[in-house]
């Protein structure tokens, strides 16, 4: 039984189709991530998911429960962390998340406060007031109070913007080291792909409201069946014989000395291709393979281009 | 179609607790929710203390400082009342606190119980220190009119001021800050029909038609009327504090329903990009 099921929800403002009958499954204790361009739909289901939006149609089941009649109960049960929110300014982060601890019934609280504080590297900011505090070290916070309740599903959205590399890659460590412990539920969205892959066991890939793919990484990568072999020649090497060569899908001239092969099916004309060029006789200074990223899915989701 | 079910009328006494220390460091980290406890009910005793002992000094009309200055303490308790709900739902749309506020498992019921009694608290400590300023400056004791009738005006006054601030909430949640002004505003509009300074029957005909319907104006025709006979006429403030439930009961239905269409029409999210 999946902890989150999604059938066929429906959402649409005006003329617009934010989601065109999506269906969805997580299982308890993955990290799941949604991914997809501006429009696509994450955050509408991420905030039909809150109880923020009403959808149009379809059902949402979280932990076996009709989330529309037990919304209340399951919302105990889980909890959000957007980079776009905050808390009330005024207050300092320790009352902040005094707040929410309260609100989400949290037992044992100045101290699951202090533990997770330290966790992300905060506790000198305890009491800041949070309207004082870097953009870096809100989302930060906004962290903290995601993990107050101990959700069993944990929403995350864009939430490492704003964050320094260095911060960022801390948060990333913290995320996967709490997730691990309390095996909770990540339903994850990000702009950042290579954190993503990183973190995400599936993926989720949304355009214009309906799912194209779910499933790992290395498999949506695969929606891209080509890979770009970039070869460059000593100076003076003759590239005529060697633009000549049959069963590639495409060669162009990179520069004076340097060709671009794009091969669509990497693994029957990879072998052959590097055989060719060792033959040709000219010598290669330098070889390169690019294989697609999920950021060129990404790319070429955005571009309808896939 | 429904737009509540039983979970939104449910409460937890943690979450509310919650809330309420939330409006507290609210009011005391904040110089102006501290300040305006006091500022305009000061300012109002004092500009109706002097108009009434003006008025008192030039005319044979007797009382007319207890009914002025009557009409400003209790008024201030409507105001107070009112502006808080506004004011307290207004600051998490400042802070961009709703997304957080309202993906959280709190209810409505919940929000308005912690802001009702923040609200009673801020209320109680303005209505003690207009009731020390004007025996202070004007000898005026409102308490003399009873402890009865204090607890009669009093209570209907919060509730109907609780209507409105509830009625004003519904519609930023569904129209969004760009009518924030009538948090402030409304009390303004409701005054003059509410006969606060002036008996109902010297107004014209149609001003009596609306008055009529405001429990607030039972409220200061009461309070002319236990000045002037030192008794309290029941009938009409009963049926003022019964036509304040009913209304009371009308405007939470209202706020869900605002607050339902503000989630199907996905408004909840964009107060935060505002």
């Amino acid at each position: 039984m999946a902890l989150l099921e999604i059938r066929d929800l429906r959402k649409r403002y005006g003329t617009v189709e934010a989601l065109q009958g999506l269906s969805l499954d997580v299982e308890r204790g993955e990290f799941f991530g949604l991914l997809g361009p501006n429009g696509a739909g994450k955050s509408t289901t991420i905030n039909i998911l809150l109880g923020l939006i009403i959808a149009d149609g379809g059902s949402i089941r979280i932990f076996d429960h009709d989330f529309t009649a037990n919304h209340v109960a399951i919302r105990r049960r889980m909890n959000v962390a957007a980079a776009f929110t905050s808390m009330n300014g005024v207050l300092t982060v320790w009352e902040n998340l005094m707040v929410y601890g309260r609100i989400y019934g949290v037992k044992q609280l100045p101290r699951k406060i202090d533990e997770l504080l330290e966790r992300f590297e905060i506790t000198d900011l305890a009491k800041r007031r949070l309207q004082h505090l870097s953009s870096g070290q809100h989302t930060r916070v906004t962290l903290c109070k995601g993990f107050l309740n101990d959700p069993e599903l944990l929403l995350l959205d864009e939430c490492t913007l704003g964050l320094d590399p260095d911060i960022a890659e801390k948060t990333r460590r913290a995320l996967q080291a709490v997730q691990q412990e309390r095996k909770t539920t990540i339903l994850f969205t990000s702009h950042n792909m290579n954190e993503v892959e990183e973190l995400c066991g599936r993926i989720a890939f949304l355009s214009q409201g309906e799912i194209l793919r779910v499933d790992t990484a290395a498999h949506i990568k695969r929606l891209i069946p080509h890979q770009v072999v970039e070869v460059t020649f000593q100076a003076g090497s003759d590239l005529t014989p060697i633009r000549q060569l049959n069963g590639i899908s495409r060669i162009e001239r990179n520069g004076d000395h340097a060709l671009r092969f794009v091969l669509d099916d990497p693994t029957h004309q990879l072998d052959p291709l590097l055989r060719h060029l060792t033959q040709s006789g000219n010598p290669i200074v330098d070889i390169h393979v690019s294989r697609p990223t999920l950021e060129d899915v990404f790319i070429k989701v955005a571009r309808g281009e896939l | 179609m429904r737009f509540v079910n039983s979970q939104d009328y449910g409460f937890s006494t943690m979450a509310i607790w919650g809330l309420v220390y939330k409006f507290t460091c609210l009011c005391y980290r904040s110089l102006d929710r501290i300040f305006d406890i006091v500022y305009w009910p000061v300012i109002s005793l004092l500009l109706w203390g002097f108009t009434s002992m003006f008025i008192a000094s030039t005319s044979s009309f007797s009382g007319v400082m207890e009914f002025f200055l009557g009409g400003a303490v209790l008024w201030s308790l409507f105001w107070r009342a009112q502006t808080d709900v506004g004011t307290f739902i207004l600051e998490d749309f400042w802070s961009r606190n709703v997304y957080n506020l309202f993906a959280s498992p709190v209810t409505s019921i919940e929000l308005f119980v912690a802001i009702g009694l923040i609200g009673l608290i801020r209320c109680i400590l303005s209505f003690l220190f207009l009731t020390f300023l004007a025996w202070g400056l004007y000898a005026f004791n409102i308490m003399d009119i009873g402890g009865t009738a204090i607890a009669v005006f009093t209570s209907v006054l919060l509730l109907f001021g609780w209507v409105i601030g509830i009625l004003i909430a519904a519609l930023i949640f569904r129209y969004g800050l760009r009518i924030q002004i009538l948090a402030w505003s409304v009390g303004f509009i409701i005054q003059p029909f509410s006969c606060v300074f002036y008996p109902l029957d010297s107004m014209p005909g149609w001003v009596q038609g609306i008055a009529i319907t405001l429990p607030s104006t039972h409220v200061f025709e009461g309070l002319r009327y236990a000045i002037a006979t030192g008794e309290l006429a029941w009938q009409p403030l009963l049926l003022s504090f019964g036509l304040t439930a009913v209304l009371f009961i009308l405007s939470i239905a209202y706020f869900q329903y605002a607050l339902y269409q503000a989630k199907k029409l996905g408004l909840l999210t964009r107060f935060e990009m505002a």
